[in-house]
């Protein structure tokens, strides 16, 4: 390979009126590997999607040795030598382990017949490079399906190799391999490096961006706001450059007063196990509002359907001293609680059914047979009305509405309930201003009257504002719990990527 | 009890995977074995190969319309308008078709029908492929689009095919295996030159996970189309061969037979959604079709019982494989 370098230039996307990039700025040459940071919402996923032709840019430039350069798809992108290996795998689960690898540039003998044989050899040498770190579901015959996810990861790996690149991008490569596989992976890229291919390496953990990176690059709101050499720097400041100023946005001012008043245990959780979560434990008092906070993706939501009774686990679930197990939402509805799930489309209303309906859907056995419609409106329209709902009439279709009343009406259904705990998925995602506003008067309201919020956020200002600890979640278990001051951007950020935080006790 | 039950469950899985036909094939065996012991003057010269020659062309337009649903299916789709586009065929020779000292013509007249298959594939490949619609929604309003102008174009039954032309399709034989059967394993010996190329490898991928393959660089929309175009295209065929058996046109002949060509393709193991299953056990399956439709009439059943039976035999081989999930995910 001879040396070859790719610089992308002031990137500019929107997605709509949203501004994705606005200054998307990176360079990597052969021989090294860049590692690209930035909290969620940063950017450097769009970067990476633009480098490599899954998405169009608005603005800005592509270098790549010496040519100004557009890539319309993602095989343009590889034709030209660059190739991504991305969290979301682009494998068909189908077919085999060898038939992935070489899709589309499968050998072929001079018959124009696949080479199977051709194709299982190579593949096995390929497996080579991961030797030792796979168990015998991994092989060149076996179906991609029946793999486990660290094993689809390496043949995701495989594939981009196979290709030969010139610049490789592994975007999230290392989020399901085991620590053995991440050593084995860093061993390799330090041979490619050898062999002249430059990587970049987007990640959210500090420890493998200290490891493998030569440079970082970090991504903040949509602009390149640092390009540092990793051994001239440390991770605080890493940090730093990736949380900035704080950026309010003439908030509620912090209170110390979302407190618990009272000591009873409203929710206790003792080692929690799913398919996703390990060994989860935590206690929530009455009246209290506690923040789950942590990258998206690692458990969170997780927790939060669990107690909902929508996952199979062991482990003990206490609600005020009485242990329940929750196997179906019924069951802990029926407990007084309340469940604002993240997808407010496909889980939180009936977008075509009218609001009427929707706020009542988990309420009609109140209204006796047959149905006191009546009392059902009053009841309905009381709730709008406290909660400022903007809409036509009680008769008009969910989807009428717009975001943040829509998330409205999910609210005051099971508002309506008076639950005594209340679960929330990421309630202000896609919400205006003006209603996160009300929201976070609501939940005050709520707490003082003795409700229990349990509240994750992708959204680390929000979580700041409202709560006095907050847990972070990374991969699966609870990492991290922070209250009072330690509540803030740096610490949460940090803890997310498993980076130290800033506390009086040593963690 | 568990262990015993689930090493043979995922041994049969895996089996099943690599070659989806076996089950169409311990079918197939069954049904022609009763089908044989139901016949007590099978044994006598000649029968069989009477009953192969007569069952075989009158079974060709089906397998040609299961081969086409076949390759969609595997493509990740559905073609609910093949049967309209035999119905139009049909009507099209059944008209234009002149005498035998007109051959020429009656060839450009063939080679127009195929042309209309080509171009009526190449509409469904458009809508589903290009227009993004769902293939069901599709291929089904297109459905009318095809079966309303077979009807303009011939809105009575009627038609008549020379004489020879039926007969050269009905009783041709070489070295005493009929015309149709040479046909059958035409189209599955193109089917096995192009599932080891790239093109058989990228059917699969498209029908196995169309956004995988496209990240990949598979050309998922031609190959999508592509589907559609040779579905059209066998349903053309299926249309000549049907004509000649017949003899005569009607704007419903294909009608009933789109369901049966999907059913036989699920028989022989192709899954609904794609990347899964072969021609092979898509021809078993049709012919274990019209196998039971054989036994039913030599069991000398009420026409009640044959619809109802068929019904019953589409329901189990449409629900089958669901169930078979179902009961996977209770272990």
């Amino acid at each position: 390979m001879d040396t070859i370098s790719l610089h992308a230039k002031h990137i500019v996307k929107h997605f709509g009126a949203v501004v994705a990039l606005s200054d998307g700025t990176l360079r990597v040459d052969s021989g090294e590997v860049v590692a690209l940071v930035g909290a969620n919402g940063s950017g450097k996923s769009t970067l990476s999607k633009i480098i490599t032709g899954v998405l169009s840019r608005d603005e800005g430039e592509i270098i790549y040795n010496g040519d100004s350069v557009q890539f319309t798809n993602p095989t343009a992108a590889q034709k030209a030598g660059i190739t991504a290996v991305y969290q979301e795998l682009s494998l068909v689960p189908i077919l085999t382990v060898a038939e992935n690898i070489w899709l589309a540039h499968e050998p072929v003998n001079n018959m124009g017949r696949i080479d199977d044989q051709e194709a299982q050899a190579r593949t096995g040498e390929l497996l080579k490079l991961f030797e030792g770190t796979f168990q015998d579901t991994l092989h060149p015959d076996a179906p991609v399906e029946t793999l486990p996810p660290d094993e689809k990861q390496i043949v995701e790996i495989l594939k981009a190799i196979s290709r030969d690149p010139d610049i490789l991008i592994l975007d999230e490569a290392t989020a399901s391999l085991d620590g053995r596989q991440v050593d084995c992976l860093f061993r390799l890229i330090e041979e490619w490096k050898t062999q002249n291919m430059g990587l970049v390496f987007v990640s959210h953990r500090m420890d493998e961006i200290f490891k493998i990176a030569d440079r970082a690059v970090v991504l903040r709101n949509g602009d390149t706001v640092g390009n540092v050499d990793i051994e001239e720097t440390t991770e605080p400041e890493i940090v730093s450059l990736m949380v900035g100023h704080e950026r309010g946005l003439g908030r509620i001012q912090r209170k110390e007063s979302i407190q618990p008043e009272s000591e009873r245990i409203a929710l206790n959780v003792e080692g929690l196990q799913t398919d996703v979560l390990h060994n989860v434990s935590f206690s929530v008092n009455e009246g209290e509002l506690v923040g789950i906070s942590g990258l998206r993706g690692q458990g969170q939501d997780e927790l939060l359907h669990t107690l909902f009774g929508n996952r199979h686990f062991t482990g003990k679930i206490e609600l005020f001293g009485e242990t329940i197990t929750p196997d179906h939402p019924r069951t802990v509805i029926n407990k007084d609680m309340a469940l604002i799930p993240g997808d407010r489309a496909t889980q939180g209303v009936l977008m075509t059914r009218p609001i009427l309906e929707n706020l009542h859907l988990p309420n009609w056995r109140k209204y006796n047979f047959p149905l006191n419609i009546g009392k059902a409106i009053r009841d309905a329209k009381r709730i709008t009305d406290k909660l400022n709902v903007v809409m036509k009439s009680l008769e008009a279709p969910v989807n009428s509405l717009s975001g943040g009343n829509a998330q409205k009406v999910v609210i005051g259904k099971w508002l309506l309930r008076d639950p005594n705990i209340l679960l929330l998925d990421d309630p202000t995602k896609g919400v205006d201003v003006g209603t996160k506003a009300e929201f976070y008067n609501l939940l005050e309201e709520l707490c003082a009257e003795g409700t229990t919020v349990l509240f994750y956020s992708s959204d680390d200002q929000e979580l700041i504002d409202l709560a006095f600890r907050v847990f972070v979640m990374h991969d699966g278990t609870i990492t991290e719990e922070l209250s009072g001051d330690d509540v803030n951007k740096a610490n949460l950020v940090s803890a997310s990527m498993g980076a130290g935080v800033n506390n009086g006790a040593q963690k | 009890m568990m262990k015993g039950n689930f090493d043979f469950y995922n041994w049969w899985k895996k089996f099943n995977r690599k070659n989806t036909y076996v089950l169409a094939l311990v079918v197939f065996i069954i049904t022609t074995a009763i089908y044989f012991i139901l016949q007590p003057a099978i044994m006598e010269e000649g029968v069989l190969s009477r009953i192969t020659t007569s069952n075989f062309r009158t079974w060709l337009p089906i397998i040609l319309l299961s081969v086409g649903q076949t390759v969609v299916m595997l493509g990740g789709g559905l073609d609910l308008s093949s049967g309209a586009i035999l119905s139009l065929g049909n009507v099209i020779l059944a008209i234009s078709i002149r005498n035998t000292d007109e051959a020429g013509f009656n060839l450009l007249i063939v080679l127009a029908v195929i042309m209309m298959g080509l171009v009526a594939g190449a509409l469904n490949g458009f809508f589903v492929a290009f227009l993004d619609l769902q293939p069901i929604i599709a291929t089904f309003a297109t459905s009318f689009l095809y079966s309303g102008l077979a009807l303009l174009i011939l809105p009575q039954p009627g038609g008549k095919i020379p004489r020879p032309y039926t007969d050269f399709y009905r009783t041709t034989k070489f070295l005493g295996i009929p015309l149709a059967i040479y046909i059958i394993i035409a189209v599955l010996l193109i089917w096995v030159f192009f599932r080891n190329r790239k093109y058989g490898r990228f059917l699969f991928a498209v029908g196995g996970d169309e956004k995988a393959a496209y990240t990949t660089g598979v050309p998922v929309k031609g190959i999508i189309t592509s589907t559609y175009i040779l579905s059209g295209l066998l349903a053309s065929l299926g249309a000549i061969s049907y004509t000649l058996l017949t003899g005569s046109g009607s704007a419903r002949s294909g009608e009933d037979m789109t369901l049966t060509a999907l059913t036989a393709a699920v028989i022989g193991g192709t899954s609904f959604s794609g990347g899964s299953g072969s021609l092979f056990g898509t021809v078993l399956g049709a012919v274990i079709l019209g196998t039971i439709q054989n036994i039913l009439s030599l069991a000398r059943l009420d026409s009640w019982y044959r619809t109802l039976v068929n019904a019953v035999i589409i329901v189990i081989a449409l629900a089958g494989p669901g169930f078979i999930k179902l009961f996977a995910r209770e272990k």
